[in-house]
């Protein structure tokens, strides 16, 4: 499709010529480059100018040209003429139209309120006249470099390049004072402890910077840092938002999975599989400590969107729910913007609404459900031992039965009654009283694989044989208080009612709707139902008023309080069949075994209901033996393990549904689907091999293989591209989270390359990519830069200098906290309460306020409440979470100062810190400024400062009140001098 | 520089950048028709491009400011502003006999209710008004009424996102943010975007009120009564002059920082910034204290009541008129918990909306005639509204069911032409049959008065130039003087 596929490196060559004049420059205040190039100079123009009318959308193209292809600008004119003719700018009519005078004729038209700039008009010239060469969008074509993977000082060298053509002076290293407080904050969150500053000031070998690193790297507290960077693309919270706040079952978890993979450097192609098909992947990863499988984790992030009380159209609450699910995947993983492609085909993107709607049945084929927390390789292993002692007693009973004998005499009467199809009022979704599960997905181990059919009855006490079990799908069949999901395949509801002939104890059916999850009243409440008859009881559901829609049952022993997934030790639920019916409950069915299939082995032999009947009757009549000694034991130690499998610990994943493709949504009206079914698949345009999705279920797994493809040109520069963001403060792409055409260009193509491919190549390591960043020399500069780059680089795109940086929300709160010597440093665990101010109202709001010190744990411990998000986090630009934001806004504003100046948390911290410091019993005043300065800034005070200080605090002290007596009256004027600390510039910007 | 300066390739020197960023301080050649400084805002360096930078209003404004007026849990059309006599003559009977009946959040459908309440005519327009509203009756021919309103939603917390943020999902930009980042504030010492808690904050929460994506600056600071109106706003120091002391030696040592580090528009707009927050420590309680309201004033919107939720919604529409004189932009007041649960009356209509019609109804007649009176009418955009209205028919035996088919709203002030009836529902006030008109309409038409192209104010988000209105909304012409 693209005749001159060029590689970026080349182009690159040509951007560092970019200062170089040529002939027709005079009049730009920036001059031509020599070379144009499509990508950086071409198409920003026409993405920004003729894409609206010309670009990938058809609904909006007008005269049926576009130029987001190279055919289409250099196809024939309706009216005659080319758009484009390479080298031929006379003949083009896109030159002659951008130049033309007339109102009528002028590209842009003037009612667009768009204007080329004379040098936009001259670089579109220029470009054509040097052969218009087209090129693939900069960020589709796969990144390659020449840069040797070993060279250490390869960044600085691809910086320094461009610094050198632009001719901009680099400023010398940052002292190691501002170095170190740099690095600990970046990559820790918390300011470095004076005796590490101490350490790293005397530490005069060269590999002292590289040690720092390392010590930071290995930090716990690095795992907390970067978590939170991650939690920001995932949309991170506890609870679900809406009307009534629901919780987000262990959402917490999700955290702590996150906060021990970065510190144990899960490679980054592992996390991004964990995430789009943790529940897919044949090997999980195991919790080194625990050896619990951590891979499932990784799903929670689909289900971190909010949630609709009781929405009226729950087609449409699910298709918002998916589409935020596409947005956040697609920008988070690919920085992409699918999303846009929902009500028609991307208007810049070449991405496709069929693109949206292939991924649209990924997510639609994706069941949410709760996940026990404490699933590991042991357990799988249980569970084929408990499933081979409970075949092996089939085995022994038919031995002792000798039943290749006795079956010959009992021919298969399954379909004795006839049922006249016609006249049937009912459709059976699910019958249980065969061999198999008839289709249904038996999630989680309580199920096991197959019903009850043909299973030995024993007297727990003697041993005795009292029967064959008759068929029913049980979550007895492993064992009590194991975890466990039966759910049918999708239906369409087409009847008044879905009934299921079940019993159990605390337990639950429910009617999935459009894949929605938080059912209650009003509208939903009959759609879940508690199970608790001893007998075989007839549930029905009234369904009539959701005819049409996509359904399914689940059948789950324990169940949903207040949306948290409860399962009681006792709760267990059978099930005989399930079916969806007209009119009164289909009285024939009960006997009907016309749908149960016959097959199945037991012990080798063919088994169905009617034989079990007649063995049971055999039995009883005394014809069978019923003592078979071995069997209780086999029997005890199924149980005995089966105890192994208790769980009573849940998270909020998925597990693959049934695969369905989905229409495209015409206007992204989902009344309006269009007659063809789009194939799951990944986009279209980075066309890399295999992309259909041929999965029976969602196809996750296959999209996370296409993700990590070789030829994928995204996955690695995205996050490669986060992480310098983190470190820099701005990504080499600036739009982190969108690749697209409507993003930014990077700033250092060849850089951002390089480290792609050697992301990839060191094996995905995200602590290596770091340490390679900050090892360089461009991160370790300082940040005092003069007039000069001021006026040269005024936003620091060059890095020149390193930019002067605020302290995120997270940092600022944590600073504190380690500064007063209060930080609690315990790792992991449910979040702490939100501490809850007067200003925060509202449906929802937790009875209990929680403490205002957060009990000292980091901010990355307290609760997320979508309805009460903490004011501080968001007043320091923490994003509300509904989207991914990969790239924070840095606001100013006075509700910030307010905060340090006036909030109780910073008071009350101030407290704490005058407290610690008169306890340290100083000496003189000096060791005193000193110690806080150390503290809180990592360096000693000027003699200069001190002198302020001191000025400073006789004046506090000669304001504080004469009747406080001398140490209530001291420790009131540290109090005021530690907190004027705290809102001082130096403490929430690295230096 | 007029009004063309939001044109996206404006590009925006360093210097002007500082100007914006200390929140207006020697910015003056940046300013608009009415000063257009974003309260307190940096622009974020990184915001998607230069189409994030919005300066003024598009064209002349009719309004400086908007007060909306949240009837939280959606008022009953057919027993305020919308009769329905036909109601009375079928009240008892089955209403799905009569007419198609919507699924409804509760489908507890009862029968045809007719109003509790008479109507009569006021003013010269003539225009119908309940005996809920007898005060707000006598001030219709400064109204203009619509009753061809619908939601998208019939829910609470999705109608109430839709209404606030155009988007029936969380996290969206409010339009009182939206206000903002088109216009700035005019007050550098009071925040432009400002919510009344009167008691009750709706569905949904405070994201009602929320920046989205914009950034943090533009969302609304929640006022209370008390003690504390707004958070953090009242120094801890106990001691005289201490804070001013503080701050002294706090702006010392940050000068000298900025002397050291040379280069850093970052950190002399945040120095700037607590000259903005020690201003609003003396402003914001100055503005709460009534010290130089009248006693007429004071009667006039009745802070004598007996009833303490009529006395509390009253000083909510006094402050709601203190701000805006002071320049806020967009004030918006919610409902007093007078124990009816809002106006969500699915039970027991008559009480319920009784007593949230009490609490309001003088407070707002006396704000629409102090403001009147004061010349400030006509600069304000004054704007009462539910998320919804309500079912014609009962749920159970006497309440009312959410109805966002059809609903009435109204608007009084700038640039509205007073004592005019817009739109028009069926014989049962069940469905809007003439001139519907959809929250984006109301959008376009509350951003045209302000002077906002709603087309045109724009900001890049996830790829897409995001609008409150999205890819909808009219301007609703025949409301428009």
């Amino acid at each position: 499709m693209f005749i001159h596929r060029i590689k970026v490196l080349v182009l690159v060559g040509t951007l560092g010529g970019l200062g170089i004049s040529c002939d027709r420059t005079e009049k730009f205040s920036e001059p031509l480059p020599k070379v144009v190039d499509f990508n950086f100079h071409v198409k920003p123009i026409l993405v920004q100018n003729c894409y609206l009318c010309h670009g990938p959308d058809p609904s909006s193209r007008k005269a049926d040209l576009r130029l987001d292809t190279y055919e289409g600008a250099v196809a024939a004119l309706k009216e005659g003429g080319h758009a484009i003719v390479p080298g031929k700018t006379s003949k083009s009519e896109l030159v002659k139209r951008i130049y033309d005078e007339d109102p009528g004729k002028i590209m842009p038209p003037p009612e667009t309120n768009l204007k080329l700039t004379e040098r936009e008009k001259a670089l579109l010239d220029k470009w054509i006249d040097q052969g218009a060469q087209w090129k693939e969008h900069w960020s589709f074509i796969r990144p390659e470099t020449k840069m040797d993977m070993e060279d250490p000082n390869a960044i600085d060298l691809l910086i320094d390049r461009q610094l050198e053509g632009k001719g901009l002076e680099k400023v010398p290293m940052a002292n190691k004072n501002s170095l170190i407080r740099r690095v600990s904050y970046l990559l820790t969150g918390l300011p470095p402890d004076p005796k590490e500053v101490q350490e790293f000031i005397a530490d005069t070998s060269s590999a002292a910077y590289e040690k720092l690193v390392d010590r930071y790297l290995n930090s716990p507290a690095y795992g907390e840092r970067w978590a939170r960077h991650w939690m920001d693309l995932v949309r991170y919270a506890e609870t679900k938002g809406h009307e009534f706040d629901y919780a987000i079952t262990g959402a917490w978890k999700y955290r702590d999975y996150l906060i021990r993979a970065f510190n144990e450097d899960v490679p980054y192609d592992q996390l991004l599989k964990e995430h789009i098909a943790g529940d897919l992947l044949e090997t999980a990863r195991k919790n080194k400590e625990t050896g619990v499988s951590e891979s499932r984790l990784g799903t929670t992030f689909y289900v971190m969107g909010e949630g609709t009380h009781s929405p009226v159209d729950v087609r449409q609450d699910e298709a918002d729910r998916i589409d935020n699910m596409i947005d956040v995947t697609t920008k988070t993983f690919q920085g992409l913007t699918v999303s846009c492609a929902k009500c028609h085909d991307h208007k810049f993107d070449p991405i496709t609404a069929a693109d949206y709607y292939a991924l649209y049945g990924v997510m639609e084929s994706t069941r949410f459900s709760p996940v026990p927390s404490d699933n590991s390789k042991d357990k799988e292993i249980t569970v084929k031992e408990i499933e081979k002692l409970n075949s092996y007693m089939g085995k022994l009973v038919a031995k002792k039965w000798n039943l290749p004998k006795n079956s010959d005499s009992n021919t298969d009467l399954v379909q004795e009654i006839a049922v006249d199809l016609k006249k049937k009022t009912y459709t059976v979704i699910g019958d249980f009283r065969g061999r198999d599960l008839d289709g249904w997905k038996s999630d989680g181990h309580a199920f096991g694989k197959r019903t009850t059919l043909g299973d030995p009855i024993l007297d727990q006490i003697s041993g005795k044989l009292l029967g064959l079990q008759e068929g029913k799908a049980s979550s007895r069949l492993i064992g009590m208080g194991i975890f466990g999901a039966l759910r049918s395949p999708n239906i369409i509801l087409e009847k008044d009612f879905v009934g299921v002939r079940a019993k159990g104890k605390n337990s639950s059916i429910r009617i999935i709707l459009d894949n929605f999850q938080l059912i209650q009243n009003p509208i939903y409440g009959g759609m879940d139902q508690k199970v608790n008859t001893g007998n075989w009881n007839n549930f029905v559901f009234n369904v009539a008023p959701w005819k049409g829609r996509k359904a399914y049952i689940e059948i789950i022993p324990g169940g949903y309080e207040g949306h948290i997934y409860n399962l009681p030790e006792d709760a267990f639920i059978e099930a005989e069949y399930a079916v969806t019916y007209d009119g009164k409950w289909p009285s024939n069915l009960e006997n009907n075994l016309g749908s149960v299939q016959a097959k199945g082995t037991w012990a080798g032999l063919d088994i169905s209901p009617y034989k079990v009947r007649m063995f049971n009757d055999d039995l009883k009549k005394g014809k069978l033996p019923a003592r078979i000694p071995e069997l209780k034991s086999v029997m005890d130690s199924s149980q005995q393990l089966a105890k192994k499998l208790k769980t009573d610990s849940f998270f909020n994943g998925v597990y693959d549904g049934y695969g369905v493709d989905s229409p495209v949504f015409n206007r992204g009206n989902y009344k309006e689907p269009s007659e063809e079914r789009i194939p799951r698949r990944y986009l279209s345009v980075l066309s890399l091999r295999d992309s259909l999705f041929r999965s029976d279920g969602s196809g996750r797994l296959e999209l996370a293989r296409t993700m990590l493809n070789n030829d994928n040109p995204l996955t690695s520069r995205v996050m490669v591209n986060r992480i310098w963001h983190h470190l820099f403060g701005r990504g080499i792409v600036e739009t982190v989270d969108n690749f697209g055409l409507q993003g930014k260009l990077p700033s250092h193509p060849e850089l951002l390359d390089y480290l792609a491919v050697k992301f990839r190549i060191d094996g995905w390591s995200i602590k290596s990519m770091i340490r390679t960043i900050v090892t360089s020399e461009t991160f370790k500069r300082s940040t005092l830069r003069g007039e000069a780059l001021a006026s040269t680089d005024p936003n620091n795109i060059y890095l020149a200098s390193f930019p002067v940086r605020r302290l995120e929300a997270e940092a600022i709160r944590d600073g504190i906290l380690m500064v007063t010597e209060s930080l609690d440093t315990l790792m992991y665990g449910a979040p702490v309460a939100t501490h809850l101010t007067d200003f925060m109202q509202g449906r929802g709001r937790p009875r209990k306020s929680g403490p205002l010190d957060g009990e000292g744990r980091r901010s990355i411990y307290l609760e997320v409440r979508r309805n009460f998000l903490e004011p501080m986090m968001t007043t320091f630009d923490r994003p509300i979470p509904f989207s991914t934001f990969g790239s924070r806004n840095v606001t100013n504003v006075p509700s910030q100062s307010l905060i340090l100046m006036n909030d109780p948390l910073v008071a009350q911290q101030a407290e704490i810190m005058a407290e610690k410091l008169l306890e340290k019993k100083l000496g003189s005043f000096e060791e005193k400024v000193q110690w806080i300065y150390m503290q809180a800034f990592s360096r000693l005070a000027t003699s200069e400062e001190l002198k302020k200080a001191s000025h400073f605090f006789d004046m506090l002290s000669r304001m504080e009140r004469k009747d406080d007596t001398g140490a209530d009256k001291e420790m009131a004027v540290w109090k005021e001098y530690c907190h004027s600390i705290f809102n001082l510039k130096e403490f929430i910007y690295l230096i | 520089m007029g009004h063309h300066h939001h044109t996206k390739s404006r590009i925006i020197s360093r210097r002007e950048m500082l100007g914006l960023s200390a929140g207006g301080f020697g910015s003056l050649a940046f300013m608009g028709l009415f000063g257009t400084l974003p309260f307190g805002c940096k622009r974020a360096s990184h915001l998607e491009t230069a189409s994030n930078l919005y300066l003024g209003p598009h064209y002349l404004p009719k309004a400086k400011n908007v007060i909306f007026l949240y009837m939280d849990g959606g008022v009953s059309q057919v027993d305020s502003f919308d009769p329905k006599p036909r109601l009375a003559k079928e009240n008892g009977e089955d209403p799905r006999k009569k007419f198609k009946v919507d699924a409804t959040q509760f489908d507890n459908v009862g029968k045809i209710l007719k109003s509790p309440w008479d109507f009569r005519q006021y003013g010269e327009c003539g225009m119908p008004v309940s005996d809920l509203f007898p005060h707000i009756a006598t001030c219709v021919d400064d109204i203009a009424l619509i009753r061809s309103m619908v939601s998208n939603f019939p829910e609470h917390t999705n109608a109430n996102y839709f209404l606030h943020t155009g988007s029936g999902l969380q996290g969206r930009p409010s339009m009182g943010a939206w206000m903002n980042y088109g216009l700035g504030s005019e007050n550098n010492n009071i925040p432009g975007y400002v919510v009344l808690d009167g008691g009750l904050i709706p569905p949904g929460g405070l994201d009602n009120f929320k920046n989205g994506f914009l950034p943090a600056s533009y969302q609304a600071s929640v006022f209370k009564a008390g003690p504390e109106p707004v958070a953090n706003i009242n120094p801890r120091e106990d001691i005289k002059n201490l804070q001013e002391e503080k701050l002294q030696f706090i702006k010392q040592m940050d000068d000298s920082l900025i002397g050291k580090i040379g280069e850093a528009d970052a950190v002399e707009s945040a120095i700037s910034n607590y000259e903005l927050a020690y201003k609003m420590q003396s402003s914001i309680p100055e503005l709460t204290e009534f010290k130089e309201e009248t006693e007429a004033t004071k009667k006039l919107y009745g802070l004598d009541s007996d009833d303490p939720h009529l006395r509390g919604y009253a000083s909510q529409c006094i402050l709601a008129r203190r701000l805006i004189e002071r320049g806020v932009r967009f004030v918006e007041l919610t409902c007093p918990n007078v124990g009816a649960d809002r106006w969500d009356q699915h039970s027991n209509l008559k009480v319920g909306h009784e007593r949230n019609a009490h609490a309001v109804d003088q407070p707002i007649a006396g704000l629409l005639k102090d403001l009147k009176s004061r010349g400030l009418l006509e600069e304000t955009l004054v704007v009462w509204t539910g998320e919804f209205g309500r079912t014609p028919f009962a749920q159970g035996s006497d309440g009312r069911d959410h109805n966002p088919s059809a609903f009435s709203m109204w608007m009084a002030g700038a640039g509205v032409k007073g004592g005019t009836i817009f739109g028009k529902t069926d014989e049962y006030g069940y469905r809007v049959i003439e001139n519907e008109v959809t929250v984006h309409d109301l959008h376009a038409t509350i951003m045209h008065l302000l002077g906002l192209d709603h087309k045109q104010l724009t900001f890049r988000f996830g790829g897409r130039d995001m609008r409150l209105t999205d890819v909808h909304g009219n301007l609703i012409k025949d409301v428009l003087a």
